[in-house]
């Protein structure tokens, strides 16, 4: 049997038409305006789950990015810190060879064995260096100074700082003044303090075995700490390079997850305005046929 | 036998009567072409019973049948029976689905994903505020900063669950409106009780109440957008019928019974599947099961997730005291908030010194923890999706079927205006001609009667 069409089923069936027409150009026109492809979870509920986890990749890259650049500052200070005391080293070291001459008298020898000491107050003036109100050589205890005038007593500890860089990737960033500087006056640690103090006394003693004692012994020592500082800046600097990789490789990264998450949301524009092109033109067509269809009667033929 | 001079009067009238009644029918089909759940009518026309001559009427001798005109045998309307039984499994169908889809879709705008803005976004400001402590563990900007990003998020998780909440009560609500004793399904039933009764009186008579029987579909029709409709014929009355609602095995209106006490007694008692919008509504409103309770519940396995890792690494696996967050377990999505107890200076960056930051590290690690708070929240976001797409493409589905049973419906019963017009011109002419016949009846008698027998005068 054929179907009988009434006006009824005219009328609903343009009217349907142009109703899906018009909800298919709703969406593409969303698209459009928005420029994305995924407005709601429904669009595409896979895709959706994967502009999520690129958002959160996007996200912990660039906290990343921010501990990079803090982490960097750091090692910068750091790395002045300790080309300070090593200057205070070498210029030491230069002294400690003019006093260790013979044709040196007495009182130069003081007046070298104060510089000394001054040079000691400047190397822990140096170890107090700060960043953004923290001490950078005092380990985790970033409030405390590290040395306090007249006391020689490390006063930070030797805790590691961690940054992390990466997903699960840390690095530490700060260095401990008392590896280099040594704590406390009792105890003959060989380091950096325990050296000038003890050239200095050798310097003011006048006895001769000490005199014979700056030439050899205390320049052995005092070269020793040159070489563990040159230790710890090589650190220091083997940091700041591996930061400054990080930080190219982020940017790298939060680039590619860019690219990444704009092809998961955000719509092909050119292909959008040839599928807006088309269902205009669809649109177009059923207003006009069902203008057409709809108008006409057997009214209009009868007299 | 001879036949009465004023038969053909009595056959022209007849044929002036039927047309007449044809044309009022026709009319009144055109009138109700736009009324919804109207079923064409049509005059059926039958020749009317013939005059029985005796024998010798003819030439061979024998009697004959001498037709005497036209009659109307009945005036019906064009109705399938089985289709109106499929459009309504598909109202049951459709009613279903677009509830599910406009409730769920509400459920999808409160996530607003993706976004800047959403609750993916204010578990990153975390992470990223812990990333921010653990650089600078004895700032009190950033500690604050990361207290104001855990209320936010504690509060973001609550809000949206309050939100589905709000969604399953309103389900509840809707459905108790559309039982309640002013909502359509008692205007109905009172209605379908007071046409059963119409109804079965005129076919008590011997009469088609079409309009009647049009009405009565048509509130089916309603009524089984709302839930499963059956209906069965009463014997006791004919024309009534009983009908079953929501998959109650007792009759919503029972064809038994005259009167207002047909309507069962209110609120009628619904099956455990009722099916169409109150089955809908019956299942989002659940709280135990429903698709809206299991999206709370798996939000709630979110919440649950961010607090007890994030707790975990705050007391350093449990050794220290204190928590960041509390939550009433088994409704943590409900519950989540900062705990009290934790202030801007009070809280914990490391274990160690005021520099140490293994605790902050700890926690902004766990933004890429495997089946952690932010892979949990992509899979609920990613599963409330599917869950919309799929109610919106049921929906689609039941209105395209739905669409095509209704065209067929419209193809046996809508009024179409060429068909009613052709009949108005057939009928008019039939009309004009038994005017005719009556016209020449009337000269025939006037020549018998008053020009017969004046030869001479």
């Amino acid at each position: 049997m054929t179907m009988r069409i009434t006006d009824a089923t005219l009328i609903r069936t343009v009217l349907g038409d142009i109703a899906g027409l018009e909800g298919r150009l709703s969406s593409t026109q969303a698209r459009l305006s928005s420029g994305k492809q995924l407005t709601q979870p429904s669009d595409d509920p896979y895709a959706t789950g994967r502009a999520l986890g690129l958002r959160a990749d996007l996200a912990a890259t660039r906290q990343h990015g921010a501990n990079v650049d803090e982490a960097s500052s750091w090692a910068d200070v750091t790395d002045n810190a300790l080309s300070g005391i090593s200057d205070v080293v070498s210029r030491a070291r230069e002294l400690l060879v003019r006093g260790a001459t013979d044709t040196v008298g007495a009182s130069a020898r003081i007046a070298i064995a104060e510089e000394i000491d001054q040079l000691a107050s400047g190397a822990k003036d140096q170890a107090n260096a700060a960043y953004d109100g923290r001490y950078v050589l005092a380990g985790t205890a970033v409030h405390t100074p590290p040395y306090t005038p007249g006391s020689d007593v490390f006063g930070g500890d030797t805790t590691a700082m961690l940054r992390e860089i990466g997903p699960n990737t840390t690095i530490r960033v700060n260095q401990s003044a008392g590896d280099i500087l040594g704590s406390g006056t009792a105890a003959a640690d060989g380091k950096l303090l325990d050296v000038l103090r003890t050239i200095s006394a050798h310097l003011r003693s006048g006895v001769p075995a000490d005199q014979a004692a700056l030439g050899s012994s205390d320049l052995q020592r005092l070269d020793a700490t040159a070489d563990a500082l040159g230790v710890l800046r090589a650190q220091t600097g083997a940091v700041a390079n591996r930061l400054s990789l990080a930080k190219d490789r982020l940017g790298q990264s939060e680039q590619t997850t860019v690219t990444a998450l704009s092809n998961v949301e955000d719509a092909d524009l050119a292909k959008t305005l040839v599928d807006f092109s088309t269902q205009q033109a669809a649109y177009e067509a059923a207003l006009k046929a069902g203008a057409r269809l709809v108008q006409p009667s057997l009214l209009d033929f009868l007299r | 036998m001879s036949i009465s001079t004023f038969l053909g009067l009595q056959t022209a009238l007849r044929g002036l009567t039927a047309q007449q009644q044809a044309l009022d029918v026709a009319g009144h089909n055109i009138a109700n072409s736009a009324t919804p759940g109207y079923s064409r009518q049509s005059a059926v026309l039958v020749a009317a019973p013939a005059l029985h001559l005796t024998a010798g009427a003819v030439a061979t001798g024998a009697g004959a049948l001498l037709g005497t005109g036209v009659d109307i045998a009945a005036l019906t309307r064009a109705r399938d029976g089985f289709l109106d039984l499929q459009y309504r499994a598909q109202a049951m169908q459709l009613g279903d689905a677009s509830t599910r889809a406009a409730l769920l879709a509400q459920a999808q705008t409160a996530l607003s994903e993706p976004s800047d803005d959403g609750l993916a976004a204010g578990l990153q400001s975390f992470w990223n505020a812990w990333g921010a402590l653990a650089n600078t563990p004895t700032s009190a900007p950033a500690r604050q900063v990361l207290l104001d990003g855990a209320s936010d998020l504690a509060a973001g998780i609550r809000t949206l669950d309050g939100r589905l909440a709000a969604l399953q009560q309103q389900a509840a609500q809707q459905s108790s409106d559309l039982l309640g004793p002013s909502g359509v399904v008692h205007s109905a039933a009172t209605e379908l009780a007071s046409l059963n009764d119409s109804i079965a009186s005129a076919t008590a008579r011997g009469e088609s109440p079409n309009d009647l029987l049009d009405r009565r579909d048509l509130l089916l029709d309603q009524l089984s957008s709302l839930a499963q409709v059956s209906v069965t014929p009463s014997t006791a009355r004919p024309g009534a019928l009983t009908v079953l609602f929501g998959g109650s095995a007792t009759p919503l209106v029972d064809g038994d019974v005259t009167g207002q006490a047909a309507v069962a007694a209110w609120p009628p008692v619904l099956g455990s599947n009722p099916g169409g919008e109150l089955g809908a509504l019956g299942s989002l409103a659940d709280t135990g099961a429903g698709p809206l309770a299991s999206l709370r519940a798996d939000l709630s396995t979110v919440a649950a997730t961010l607090v007890s890792a994030v707790n975990n690494a705050y007391t350093a696996g449990g050794t220290l005291p204190g928590a960041l967050f509390s939550a009433t377990a088994g409704n943590e999505a409900a519950t989540i908030a900062v705990d009290p107890s934790v202030t801007v200076a009070g809280l914990r960056a490391g274990t160690g010194a005021a520099g140490s930051n293994d605790i902050a590290l700890a926690v902004s690690a766990l933004r890429d923890a495997p089946a952690g708070a932010s892979d949990l929240y992509g899979a609920f976001v990613a599963r409330v999706g599917s869950t919309v797409a799929n109610a919106q493409h049921g929906e689609t589905v039941a209105q395209s079927l739905g669409d095509a049973v209704d065209a067929r419906r419209q193809s046996v019963s809508g009024v179409s205006m060429d068909e009613e017009m052709t009949s108005l011109i057939r009928f008019q002419r039939g009309y004009q001609a038994s005017a005719r016949v009556l016209t020449t009846m009337d000269d025939m008698l006037d020549h018998l009667i008053n020009r017969t027998g004046i030869v001479g005068l």
